[in-house]
């Protein structure tokens, strides 16, 4: 065994530890553990990544001293390194963009708790990345939970603990309907391991009997991930948690935690269930149909929104349905774009919340689109890097937007049934996207008469200034050239099965 | 499909339950009934566990006076999913407690929806 | 091959550093600023239609499958001539007009980086990089639209996006087909659709083929999709009207011949009831336009409802496929830039000079400054197309083709509706003249004074005119030279 093999499970531990540790630690210094950490685990996951291209195939670490029927397990195969690394770099920008706002939102006694929750929710999505056990990764769901609803909560005011119990109770349903589900499961085929339920799963489906409870399975697991995601029409919760909490949570909660239960709920759909089985159900296309609504509905929320901040959180139940959309067609390309899709919304959401935060803090703190005109001129990193995500939003080529798009087109070409409604939609989609990101990206490069408000320069937010330019340039990396990604994603998900 | 319902009948109680708590969980709009609600349907699941889990006849696999053959014992992992579940619904109704008492302290009401619409008339 | 590529860059460059630069301190600094952008993109523009030859430049690639090409070929230099002649006009009349505006570097910024995209539109060599360019223009067009900023403007503006983005994506959703079923997305004369995908999917195709003519005819102003064009265009400040008037919704045909003649072939869709349903909304444009311009009180405006109606006499000539009208279409791109640009100079002039916007207000405006007049009363000759301007040789190749090209029904009633169309026009642009020149005797020539505007309006106004002239006194070598082209892709 190459030494490399133990990264996967050195990078989940270092972080459960730094965790531990931090909550002893001061709120500079738990500052810096984090920090540094993030980078480890971000050399870590590259160099997995790159001992699994080199190698060609994916590796399996057992946990403990027993072997694969009882033990627990680690798989690593190319999408699970990349995610992983993928998450880090996303989580280090917002952690940079956020930092200075942190420090305002949040009492100074209570900075290192911030950290000790982050390093637990890097710990926990690292799991849920690359687990290949189903109760493992049931428990990991519930730390990253409880660790989100930490980061709503840190900013103490009435709205983000409202918002946060909102958020425990919807994603308390999700988990109880995921945990149901693996029960079941568990009960049809007598393992716990992913690779061991899908070869049960395999002769069952083959042998023609229980088929309901198959169907039943299938069901709780999607549904109950899907909530935790906030698919529409399960997501009431999510404006007022990503609207109102710290800019930093915001950012990793849109772009991170959600991303790592749609993450999860792909590799149950190809380590679990296999692809054709759940293609075969008819689970998939009530996906595609929630979906598509959340595609409309959420943009039309974000059109009525008056908030900038809710407006961008409104704005992710949409793209979160492209995700959706994407499964829910049942072909390789449609799930390759949407994978594609986790990163590019990614990159592209976080981006908007801190830039918008940005925009709102030189203008008196107020979100609402009155006060944020002429915004772009006294933040002028903040305004192009606002304007830069929202035409990626929208769709315009050179930018990571536009290669989704275009991916979940080609993949909607090929699927019969399902084509006509989701270039539609999708057409839709873009033009009410544009409506609003244009409208405030107008309203922000709307001069004022007598500015009222200062402006700031460079020298006033370094690490924002470089975080946003870092965020840009990834974008654009995204969008320009974006088959390297593609043929990773493509040879990742080869590899899951 | 009764004979079954019958011979099953703990899967079959721990299924309402969880519909139940599920329900409590998903429709009140108090608090505390919720978190309520959100303990019976995890409790639904460890016993949904442990009925599938339990064969009548056979005891739980510690070796006291020698081991016997497999038939004697019951597999003990569902057993221990059931801990591991009880630790996190624990920590989980901590939290969601917690937060409920700071709700509680700034609103003096258990109702979320009347504190949603306090929250919208403060403009916050 | 590179000047392409500095021909593109530099002016969206230049047009980039005028927005991120500081306010400068002197107007006059700004104004050679832009001056030299100008003179060095025509050069670079030159250079890259002289030296580029046929080669073929892939930039990168956006996937496998997706190149950014630009490449060089005949309808290359139509467009790009044109786009050249009548931005540097514009802009030097911009030097003077632009004074009673605010924000003038911004204005300058978004002009440059227009200018250099629409010169990448007409070097685009496949598909994928004109769909990029072609939202790029759209997005850099639009602060032009909104310059002033007041209400009305910014709901223009946002009418104007939201036109072109659903035309876009229509026209998206073509390409995302074309990919599949052809073979490549690169422009070449005839098609690219192989006689195998046509007989398979030849109904799809053709659903295809007319989302993207609708998609890109919303940027050419084509009926249904039309309503954009009367409110965006007026509020822009004049030479920006201009430019949108007379190129930027060239790029929608830039599109359909494009897309029509290198990508699906005339001979696909000939004969088809694609080809019939794109007559009829020419034709009912050419003539909705008219009568619409006929109606209208605001010079401005009247004008741009007369690009809605002009344009479609080039969609109709496109859409007959026939040699001579296909001709005749190429040579009203040109005549209809040169001319409408002069026209909304003349307005943006008249404008500036006095304030006046409505055409009742214009009497006697002939005798306040004549010789702008003059040039008024030469182009609009020209649209309306008479000898011996521009327009009378293009619409005669356009009626000519239609007469010829055999089509039942459209041989005879596509002339007749240009020739009302024809008669309307000089209903709707003579009055000027007519008041301007001949007030009537209650005029009152007490309160007469000369108000020719500087010759940094004028000259512009001057050479636009002489070149729609010129086009129409000596057509025989451009008319070869379109011929040439034409024979390759009708």
């Amino acid at each position: 065994m190459d030494f490399v093999q133990n990264f996967p499970a050195i990078s989940i531990l270092l972080c459960l530890f730094a965790g531990i540790i931090s909550s002893g630690l001061k709120g500079k210094v738990a500052k810096h553990v984090n920090t540094v950490l993030i980078l480890i685990v971000t050399v870590l996951s590259a160099s997995t990544l790159l001992y699994v291209l080199d190698t060609g195939e994916a590796f399996v670490y057992v946990m403990g001293k027993f072997p694969a029927p009882w033990g627990n397990e680690i798989r690593a195969g190319v999408l699970e390194a990349f995610m992983a690394l993928f998450f880090c770099i996303i989580m280090l920008l917002s952690m940079f963009g956020g930092r200075k706002k942190l420090v305002d939102e949040v009492e100074e006694s209570k900075t290192f708790l911030y950290y000790v929750l982050t390093n637990l929710l890097l710990s926990s999505l690292l799991a849920l990345v690359y687990t290949n056990d189903l109760f493992t990764a049931y428990v990991f769901v519930e730390i990253n939970t409880i660790a989100a609803c930490g980061l709503i909560m840190i900013r103490q005011n009435g709205r983000t603990i409202e918002a946060a119990a909102r958020y425990m109770i919807m994603s308390l349903l999700g988990s109880g309907l995921l945990l149901m589900g693996i029960c079941m499961l568990y009960d049809l085929t007598g393992h716990l391991l992913m690779s061991n339920i899908k070869e049960q799963v395999a002769l069952i489906a083959a042998s023609g009997e229980y088929r309901i409870p198959l169907l039943v399975t299938i069901a709780l697991m999607s549904i109950g991930l899907s909530i935790k995601s906030a698919l529409f029409p399960f997501h009431a919760w999510l404006p007022d948690a990503y609207g109102y909490s710290t800019v930093s949570s915001a950012a990793i909660l849109s772009s991170l935690v959600s991303k790592g239960y749609i993450f999860l709920l792909i590799k149950i759909i190809y380590r679990v269930i296999g692809f054709d089985i759940f293609g075969a159900s008819k689970i998939i296309n009530v996906l595609f149909i929630f979906g598509l609504m959340g595609m409309i509905f959420g943009s039309l929320s974000a059109i009525k929104e008056n908030d900038i901040r809710r407006m961008i959180a409104f704005s992710s139940v949409a793209q979160i349905g492209y995700i959706y959309m994407g499964i829910g067609m049942g072909t390789q390309a449609g799930m390759a774009a949407s994978v594609f899709h986790i990163l590019s919304h990614a990159a592209t959401k976080s981006l908007l919340f801190i830039a918008a935060i940005g925009l709102t803090d030189v203008s008196a703190g107020s979100r609402k689109f009155i006060d944020l005109t002429g915004a772009a001129y006294r933040n002028k990193w903040a305004g192009v890097a606002f304007t830069v995500g929202s035409l990626s939003m929208v769709g315009v080529p050179l930018f990571s937007g536009f290669i989704s798009k275009l991916l979940f087109a080609q993949a909607a070409v090929q699927v019969n049934g399902k084509m006509l409604p989701a270039l539609i939609v999708l057409g839709i989609s873009t033009v009410l996207n544009a409506i609003y990101f244009m409208k405030t990206v107008i309203r922000i490069y709307t001069p004022v008469e007598e500015d009222r408000h200062s402006s700031v320069t460079f020298k006033d937010m370094r690490l924002y200034a470089v975080t946003l330019v870092c965020f840009i340039v990834l974008n654009v990396v995204l969008g320009v050239s974006s088959q390297p990604i593609v043929d990773l994603i493509g040879q990742g998900l080869a590899m899951f099965s | 499909m009764g004979a079954n319902l019958l011979a099953n009948y703990g899967e079959a109680v721990a299924m309402i339950l969880f519909g139940i708590g599920f329900g409590n969980l998903l429709l009140q709009s108090n608090l505390i009934k919720k978190i309520i609600g959100l303990n019976i349907m995890d409790t639904a699941i460890y016993l949904f566990l442990a009925e599938k889990g339990y064969i009548e006849g056979r005891i739980a696999p510690i070796v006291v006076d020698g081991v016997q053959s497999v038939e004697a014992y019951i597999n003990p992992i569902p057993s221990g999913l059931v801990l591991t579940g009880i630790v996190v619904s624990v920590s989980v109704s901590a939290l969601m407690l917690s937060i409920t008492i700071r709700l509680y302290r700034r609103y003096h009401t258990l109702d979320l929806d009347e504190i949603s619409t306090r929250l919208k008339k403060e403009g916050l | 091959m590179y000047y392409m590529i500095l021909a593109i860059l530099f002016p969206i460059l230049a047009g980039t550093y005028l927005l991120v630069r500081k306010e400068m301190k002197n107007r006059r600094n700004l104004l050679i600023t832009v001056g030299a952008a100008l003179i060095i993109t025509t050069a670079l523009v030159a250079a890259a239609l002289c030296f580029s030859g046929n080669g073929m430049l892939t930039l990168f690639s956006l996937t496998d499958k997706l190149p950014i090409i630009f490449k060089v070929d005949e309808i290359s230099v139509i467009f790009s001539v044109m786009t050249v002649i009548i931005f540097v006009c514009a802009g030097f009349f911009s030097f003077e007009y632009m004074k009673h505006e605010e924000k003038e570097k911004r204005y300058y910024g978004f002009y440059m980086i227009v200018f250099g995209i629409l010169i990448a539109l007409c070097f685009a060599g496949n598909l994928i990089t004109f769909y990029l360019f072609f939202e790029m223009l759209t997005l850099s067009s639009m602060p032009l639209v909104l310059h002033n900023g007041s209400r009305e403007a910014i709901l223009a503006g946002l009418k104007y996006l939201f036109y072109s983005l659903c035309g876009a994506y229509m026209a998206l959703f073509g390409l995302y087909f074309i990919e599949r079923y052809g073979n490549t997305l690169t422009f070449s004369p005839g098609g690219v659709i192989s006689a195998a995908a046509a007989a398979e999917h030849g109904g799809i195709l053709l659903g295809v083929a007319m989302a993207m003519l609708l998609g890109f005819g919303v940027k050419a102003g084509m009926f249904p999709m039309h309503a954009w064009l009367p409110t965006a265009h007026p509020v822009a400040p004049a030479p920006a009207s201009a430019v949108l008037s007379a190129v930027i919704v060239k790029a929608g045909i830039l599109a359909i011949v494009r897309v029509v003649y290198y990508i699906f072939g005339a001979s696909f869709l000939r004969g088809t009831w694609v080809q019939t349903a794109w007559m009829v909304l020419a034709l009912i444009t050419v003539f909705m336009g008219s009568m619409l311009a006929y109606r209208e009180p605001v010079l401005k405006k009247r004008l741009a409802y007369s690009t809605v109606s002009q344009l479609s006499y080039i969609l109709f000539g496109l859409a007959v496929m026939d040699t001579g009208s296909v001709t005749g279409s190429l040579l009203h791109v040109l005549s209809h830039g040169f001319i409408k640009s002069a026209l909304f100079l003349c307005a943006g002039a008249i404008i500036y000079m006095t304030g006046k916007t409505r055409v009742e207000e214009l009497r006697g405006i002939g005798k306040e400054m004549p010789l702008l007049m003059w040039c008024y009363t030469i182009v609009s000759l020209g649209l309306i197309g008479i000898p011996p301007t521009g327009g009378f040789v293009s619409k005669w190749y356009l009626a000519e083709g239609a007469l010829s090209s055999g089509i039942p029904v459209f041989d005879w009633l596509g002339p007749v509706i240009l020739l009302v169309s024809a008669l309307l026009t000089a209903g709707y642009l003579l009055p000027v003249t007519i008041q301007g020149f001949f007030p009537g005797a209650d005029y009152d020539y007490r309160t007469f004074q000369k108000k020719e505007p500087s010759w940094f309006m004028t000259i512009p106004v001057l050479i636009l005119t002489v070149l729609s002239v010129f086009i129409g006194l000596f057509p025989n070598g451009l008319v070869n030279y379109l011929m040439q082209i034409i024979e390759k892709i009708v």
